[in-house]
């Protein structure tokens, strides 16, 4: 732990609650559950890493809660380490992050690179290459074209199509089909 | 033909491949459609004219005439039906299996022979459609011809948790294959154009990459040497344009499903025979489970919109026929490689889904009829486009027939006259009026029963097929049972075809969402809802001809029997334990059920464990956009894609007038992550999920920002992560 959490009195951690730091913990390790880091000793050493440098700052931050000092240490470890590993040249945080997270994926890192997670380089030349030539592609190169609908002749029926936008021909139908029903019966019934 | 202006213009990157077409004259098969429509018309003019007979005896009228009229028409369609089941039968004794065997196609080298196979899907189940994929992948793997194919999800889906569970499947299955590279996937950013849209879409994207595509439903599996066949068969006969494979129906688990599938695969065999008859080389398309030409398809098939409003005008609904007949109006041949196994689908388990499915249907091929008169078109694609409307319209006809029948006798009883009979025209038939009646009657039964007969006798001759059924006694049973329910489901039918028509044509819709389901079919609340009316039309329709005349009544029962027990029989025909039950029993089964194929026994197996681990269940509400947002990898997957869209300028614009990367995004995001997903239209959740730029923000809002600002929703679906 940091000198500082050594100086803090009992029940207390770098100034603060234990119970504050507790939920930091949650937090962060939450966010390593979702990025699939399960081995329980990596996890834990990643969180305190974290919660470490988030003690850092805790005394010069004292307005802010110490969940979000945490998140925010673990965004930013985790970008620069992104930043290092792809050797990605500086760009929008979002943007690093999503290449990274996608790295990560491709390369298997919650199947076979759990240990090199946010550890400092040199890293195994094969988890390099893995992080840094994954590529998402979801088709081959776009090889466009135009197709263009031919006119089709619908003939003597296409006229028909007119009739409905004709004013009050449902009333009109309406009207007719009552009347023919009118004659059925007439007829029918004074045979 | 191919010297017309191609209405292809291909704008950028890597070239085709050669394609070699050679389109051939116009080929005349009169005779072939002349004797089996004649025989089918000579049939009906016969007993037409023993029922006119019967009519004159009891004295014409104006409501005669109307039954008349009915009755030629119904029974011209049954007589056609028989006919199928005629000639296929006596073609498949004489082993006519004239098509795919003209040239030994199985030697062609289809190397270097580029082949899409698409998977358009619309809100479908994930799960399914990325477990037939992976059977058709292995399959194909295992046939060692995976080199050739290509494989694209085509997704259409609008409900936001489906796209994000597309996505996350999709990778899963591309990772667990090792098939970066050759199992795609692509979403449009509108639905323009529905099922045929998405298809011109992959077309206008990446057409020109294959020289053929494979149209799969969401349910598809393709065995792969199958398809390998597909692809020979086409380059040993360049003047084929589509090769429509006859799809098995596979999978069933209700009592309902069973039947369909024992009936599929049972008649279907001779009907089809009897369809290429005629058809011949002017085969058609039934939407999938075919090998199309990519060059010929994108030149002459792109729709028009028709013209005029809804039900008939606006776009083509039923795509498959009218794509079929304007390919065929080009010069190329359709075939029907009905001889080739190893194609599936599946069916729907439940008459409530069964008619649902109906209710699209019915549209699309009653708005053929504007199609049907369109210049230049084959005969043939006129004949296979009234068969369809014919298919829908039968049912209203039978309905009218029914009543005119009521009618009559409604009339005979109020006019108290009585039936003063006359000999029958026909002086030899010396029977009595009733007797005249039941002769027509058993005529009628012998026509439609026939057919199903000859099925039987057909498989008595096949050692292997019997054996296939699981004997010819089993399969003869099936084949009883199976008629006997169908004579209860055709008066639902009917009612329920009729009144699809009468909507379709007073352009109403009939709202219709996914029936609710038991685990083990589907549930009597939902039963109820669908059929009560039918088991009151049964009851009330039973009384009044009870009251008018008892003897007709016991005509009428195997009518209103249907109806009146409607409610029981749709839910005991979609229990699964009920068809588990049958297939102990040895009723129903089928091949593909007494000796699975390793695609489907590799399907079913998977989909088991999937099952098991729950996987297959409905998710919470907002589920996918809690993915996208919080999860790591589901985001980065999620926004890749997205970035990788923007590179095709039509996707690009698309998305640009959809909106995304506009400030509003942005308003939107902070509501989704202070107020929750509830408080978002479904086209607001959209809108984010489509804006490459917002979502990686939000993925880092939603875990930097203090709990106290997010919507309690949020906080619940980070506390999932901490498990």
């Amino acid at each position: 732990m940091s000198a500082a959490a050594k100086t803090d009195g009992p029940g207390q951690l770098a100034g603060r609650p234990l119970e504050e730091w507790n939920g930091a913990y949650s937090k962060v390790e939450s966010y390593f559950h979702a990025l699939r880091v399960l081995n329980k000793v990596l996890l834990g050493q990643l969180v305190a890493l974290v919660l470490e440098r988030a003690m850092q700052r805790s005394a010069s931050e004292p307005l802010r809660s110490a969940t979000e000092l945490a998140v925010e240490e673990m965004d930013r470890l985790v970008n620069d380490w992104f930043a290092q590993v792809l050797q990605a040249p500086p760009a929008a945080t979002e943007m690093l992050s999503t290449r990274g997270r996608m790295a990560l994926l491709l390369a298997d890192m919650p199947g076979r690179w759990q240990d090199q997670f946010l550890r400092p380089g040199p890293w195994p030349e094969e988890f390099v290459i893995a992080m840094r030539d994954g590529f998402l592609r979801a088709g081959p190169n776009f090889q466009l074209a135009q197709m263009t609908p031919r006119p089709l002749d619908l003939g003597p029926i296409a006229t028909l199509t007119h009739w409905s936008t004709l004013p009050y021909v449902k009333m009109a139908v309406t009207w007719g089909a009552f009347g023919l029903l009118l004659v059925l019966i007439f007829y029918f019934t004074h045979q | 033909m191919m010297a017309s202006a191609p209405p292809i213009t291909q704008t950028a990157a890597e070239p085709a491949p050669p394609l070699v077409v050679s389109p051939l004259p116009r080929v005349r098969l009169g005779w072939r459609v002349f004797l089996f429509y004649s025989s089918a018309v000579l049939l009906t003019g016969l007993v037409s004219m023993l029922f006119a007979d019967l009519l004159w005896r009891t004295g014409w009228s104006l409501s005669g005439v109307a039954l008349l009229c009915l009755f030629v028409a119904l029974f011209f369609l049954i007589a056609l039906g028989c006919m199928h089941g005629v000639f296929g039968f006596f073609l498949r004794l004489a082993y006519d299996r004239r098509l795919t065997n003209l040239r030994d196609y199985r030697a062609q080298t289809i190397r270097g022979v580029s082949t899409a196979l698409v998977f358009p899907i619309h809100n479908e189940a994930v799960p399914r459609v990325c477990e037939g994929l992976r059977a058709t992948y292995e399959s194909l793997e295992k046939a060692g011809c995976l080199e050739g194919f290509d494989f694209y999800i085509l997704s259409d889906s609008t409900d936001p948790d489906k796209w994000v569970e597309e996505e996350r499947r999709w990778f899963e299955l591309v990772h667990g294959l090792d098939a970066l590279g050759r199992v795609y996937y692509r979403r449009r950013v509108n639905n323009e154009g529905k099922k045929s849209g998405n298809i011109r879409d992959f077309l206008s994207t990446w057409g020109p990459r294959y020289r053929y595509f494979v149209v799969f439903d969401a349910d598809s599996v393709m065995r792969g040497e199958t398809l390998v066949d597909l692809v020979k068969l086409m380059e040993t006969h360049p003047q084929v344009g589509m090769v429509q494979t006859v799809p098995a129906l596979v999978n069933a688990g209700s009592l309902f499903g069973r039947i369909q599938q024992f009936a599929n695969r049972l008649y279907a065999p001779i009907f089809i025979t009897g369809l290429n008859f005629w058809a011949q080389a002017f085969g058609n398309y039934w939407g999938h489970n075919a090998i199309i030409r990519t060059e010929p398809f994108m030149q002459h098939c792109d729709l028009p919109q028709l013209p005029g409003r809804k039900p008939f005008g606006g776009q083509i609904l039923s795509h498959d026929f009218v794509e079929a007949a304007l390919l065929l109006r080009a010069n190329w041949e359709i075939w029907m490689a009905y001889d080739l196994e190893g194609s599936y689908e599946e069916a729907p388990q439940s008459m409530v889904e069964n008619a649902r499915r109906d209710r699209r249907w019915c549209q699309g091929n009653l708005q053929h009829f504007m199609v049907l008169w369109a210049r230049g078109l084959r005969g043939l694609s006129r004949l296979h486009m009234a068969l369809g409307i014919l298919g829908y319209l039968a049912s209203p006809l039978w309905l009218f027939f029914l009543l005119t029948f009521d009618w009559m006798l409604w009339y005979e009883g109020h006019t108290g006259l009585s039936k003063i009979t006359v000999h029958a025209f026909t002086p030899f038939l010396s029977v009595s009026a009733t007797e005249h009646a039941f002769l027509i009657f058993v005529i009628c039964l012998a026509v439609l029963f026939l057919p199903k007969v000859l099925a039987l006798v057909d498989l008595a001759f096949d050692k292997e097929r019997r054996r296939a059924f699981g004997g010819l006694a089993n399969a003869a049973g099936g084949a009883v049972a199976e008629t006997a329910f169908s004579a209860l489901h055709a008066p639902l039918q009917m009612l329920w075809h009729s009144k699809f028509v009468a909507a379709t044509l007073l352009a109403s819709g009939v709202q219709w969402g996914p029936p609710k389901r038991t685990a083990d079919g589907i549930a009597w609340s939902e039963a109820v809802r669908q059929h009560w009316a039918h088991t009151v039309v049964g009851l009330i329709w039973g009384v009044a001809i009870w009251r008018l005349d008892q003897p007709t009544f016991w005509w009428f029962t195997p009518v209103m029997a249907g109806m009146v027990v409607s409610i029981p029989l749709s839910v005991f025909t979609s229990r699964a334990s009920l068809g588990q039950q049958a297939r102990q029993t040895g009723l129903f089964l089928t091949p593909e059920e007494t000796s699975p194929p390793p695609e489907l026994a590799a399907l079913r197996a998977r989909m088991a464990v999937l099952e098991e681990e729950g996987q297959t269940s409905p998710r919470a509400p907002d589920s996918g956009l809690a993915d996208v947002v919080l999860d790591p990898y589901v985001n980065a997957i999620h926004v890749s894609l997205l970035r990788e869209k923007r590179q095709n300028p039509a996707y690009a614009r698309a998305l640009l007038d959809l909106g995304a990367g506009q400030p509003r995004v942005r308003a939107l995001c902070e509501k989704l992550l202070a107020e929750g997903p509830s408080e978002l239209r479904r086209e607001e959740k959209l809108l984010i999920m489509s804006d490459a730029d917002q979502l990686p923000w939000l993925h880092r809002q939603a875990w930097l920002r203090p709990s106290a600002t997010l919507a309690r929703w949020w906080q619940s679906q980070i506390r999932e992560y901490a498990r």
